[in-house]
């Protein structure tokens, strides 16, 4: 009776947050679900059960498939250069008292701007004849090139913006996690000879472990769900070649009216999702319940 | 350990060249909101204006409320924030201090929701916010974003650091669990709750995707959506007025963590975001 009595003060504890963490999370999850095996759009305004209907829509389609693509693309392309460079430069401030702020500032503040400001001053960077890019490469004597507006580099575009955007913010986490790493591991190295390189390969790179699986779950959020750039820069364009799956998602739901397809779409990213947990915990769970107890 | 003077160069060298193209972006940005729109033109890369256009801003104003778009995301932001703090600082607590059953499920709920964050899950979302009859409302704004799974991670970790000995200390002066929360956890583990603030106000005064698809009026537009208008309805014509309103949009995040720079970074050093 005690016991139950305990676990019931517990659960009022809880309860605040799990009721708003059902009702715009997990009801919201079934509710997409349930939707994606419906027929739903300008047609047939109401829900109808329609089995798998928009999975064969979706797998016949063929922008989904160019969707995906590049989804992958933006998040591969953008995750792991943007996680090398953003623990060298951590390394770097680490070992540097001098100058401190100004480093972590300068490298910073693009994750603080909001994507939407970011987004227009990248256009404006991009900007065929007066933005910067192009005014630098005409300098030096070199082609300009399309950037937002050929299909050949618009993605390209994006990943560059959002690296720009999220390095710092990398950074940082990393270099809190330096702060863990015991110094005289260093100095022992050092004497027995150990150059700068080795020491980092050797002493920083096995012990940060944790914080890259904490950075690249963070990363992996950040650029799966990559919205407001493309809607603000390129609308998934020129012809798809920046299309990604939340932006399809917002364009099958609010700018073609077919529900059905876009809870579809939101069922496959929400499994999408679930299965980098899984693989993410599963592979380094060991590394997991180290850091987390 | 002694560096090598060579070393010493190479990594100043990395370090500035690095700093330097990271604010580049932001020094354009910067000089093009006070340029003259015949200047932009003619000025190639110059980043000095000729003339200083600090009329950019009331130009702006006068096309846009922005006025009225920043008060919207304070309120939004401050909102967010205030709830977030009531529901993850319990259920941290219960989750670091307490022995229930189902805590593991009801634990792994909150961290799942971490890997989907609103922006993926957006058009049931959307329908459950319509059928709440929160569409073009600031609560709609704020409500989605207060269960915060990120929050109570953190928290949680942070909660389990602080030693059995002072609980123990507390439950025989006869505190109950919101005495010991408030008088004993919650100043034991401000560098964390600094952190989490921060990082929610910066992100949530970024928002945009959801904003952008429950409001439709001025009277409860944020800021970046705000923007978002200004654009389409300048069309690119001209830029001198599109930075000016872009600048405004940032420098109040920008300002705010200038001002406490060195408690932000010292906050984020130590707190449990290491994961």
């Amino acid at each position: 009776m005690t016991e139950k009595l305990e676990n019931l003060k517990c659960y009022l504890f809880l309860f605040p947050g799990l009721i708003f963490l059902f009702l715009f999370t997990y009801i919201p999850i079934f509710w997409s679900v349930w939707l994606s095996f419906n027929r739903w759009n300008l047609l047939s305004p109401k829900p109808r059960f329609a089995g798998l209907e928009n999975f064969i829509r979706l797998w016949n389609d063929e922008v989904f498939w160019i969707v995906m693509k590049n989804t992958f693309a933006f998040v591969t392309i953008s995750i792991f250069p943007t996680m090398i460079l953003a623990l060298i430069f951590a390394i770097l401030i680490d070992e540097r008292m001098k100058g401190r702020v100004y480093y972590i500032y300068s490298l910073f503040y693009p994750t603080l701007i909001p994507m939407a400001a970011a987004a227009m001053l990248w256009v404006y960077i991009y900007s065929p004849n007066l933005g910067i890019l192009n005014i630098l490469l005409a300098k030096f004597g070199l082609p300009k090139l399309g950037w937002l507006g050929s299909s050949k580099t618009s993605l390209w575009a994006l990943i560059i913006m959002t690296f720009w955007k999220n390095l710092g913010f990398f950074m940082l986490i990393y270099l809190s996690g330096l702060q863990n790493v015991n110094r005289e591991l260093y100095e022992a190295a050092y004497i027995d000879g150990a150059g700068w390189w080795r020491r980092h390969i050797q002493i920083t790179f096995p012990l940060i472990g944790p914080t890259s699986l904490f950075v690249l779950v963070v990363a992996i959020i950040l650029t799966f769900r990559v919205f407001d750039q493309i809607q603000l820069m390129t609308e998934g364009g020129p012809g798809n070649s920046s299309n990604v799956i939340v932006y399809y998602i917002f364009e099958n739901g609010f700018k073609f009216f077919d529900w059905g397809k876009a809870n579809a779409l939101t069922a496959i990213l929400v499994v999408i999702m679930l299965t980098l947990t899984v693989l993410i915990f599963g592979i380094f769970g060991k590394r997991i319940t180290y850091t987390s107890d | 350990m002694e560096e090598k003077k060579y070393e010493v160069v190479l990594k100043v060298f990395v370090l500035q060249l690095g700093a330097m193209l990271m604010i580049l972006p932001f020094v354009w940005l910067v000089s093009t909101a006070l340029k003259s729109p015949g200047e932009v033109f003619t000025s190639g890369l110059s980043l000095i204006p000729e003339k200083f256009m600090w009329s950019n801003f009331t130009a702006i104003m006068d096309q846009a409320p922005f006025m009225l778009y920043m008060l919207n995301t304070v309120i939004v932001c401050t909102g967010i924030l205030v709830i977030q703090l009531l529901l993850v600082i319990p259920a941290a607590y219960a989750f670091a201090r307490l022995d229930f059953t189902g805590k593991d499920v009801i634990f792994l709920l909150f961290v799942i929701q971490i890997m989907l964050p609103l922006e993926s899950i957006i058009i049931p979302n959307y329908l459950i916010t319509k059928n709440l009859g929160l569409l073009n409302t600031r609560t709609g704004l704020i409500l989605p974003f207060v269960a915060s799974g990120f929050g109570t991670f953190m928290l949680r970790q942070t909660f389990k650091q602080v030693p059995k000995s002072l609980e123990d200390a507390a439950l025989i002066d006869g505190a109950g669990h919101l005495r010991f929360i408030w008088h004993v956890l919650i100043p034991l583990s401000r560098p964390t709750i600094v952190t989490f603030s921060m990082i929610s106000i910066a992100t949530h005064w970024n928002d945009y995707f959801w904003p952008l698809i429950i409001t439709d009026v001025d009277r409860v537009r944020t800021l970046t959506i705000g923007l978002g208008m200004f654009v389409q309805q300048e069309s690119g014509s001209d830029w001198t007025l599109l930075m000016a309103a872009t600048l405004f949009v940032c420098a109040p995040i920008i300002a705010f963590f200038l001002a406490t720079q060195k408690s932000f970074i010292k906050n984020f050093l130590t707190s449990g975001i290491k994961g």
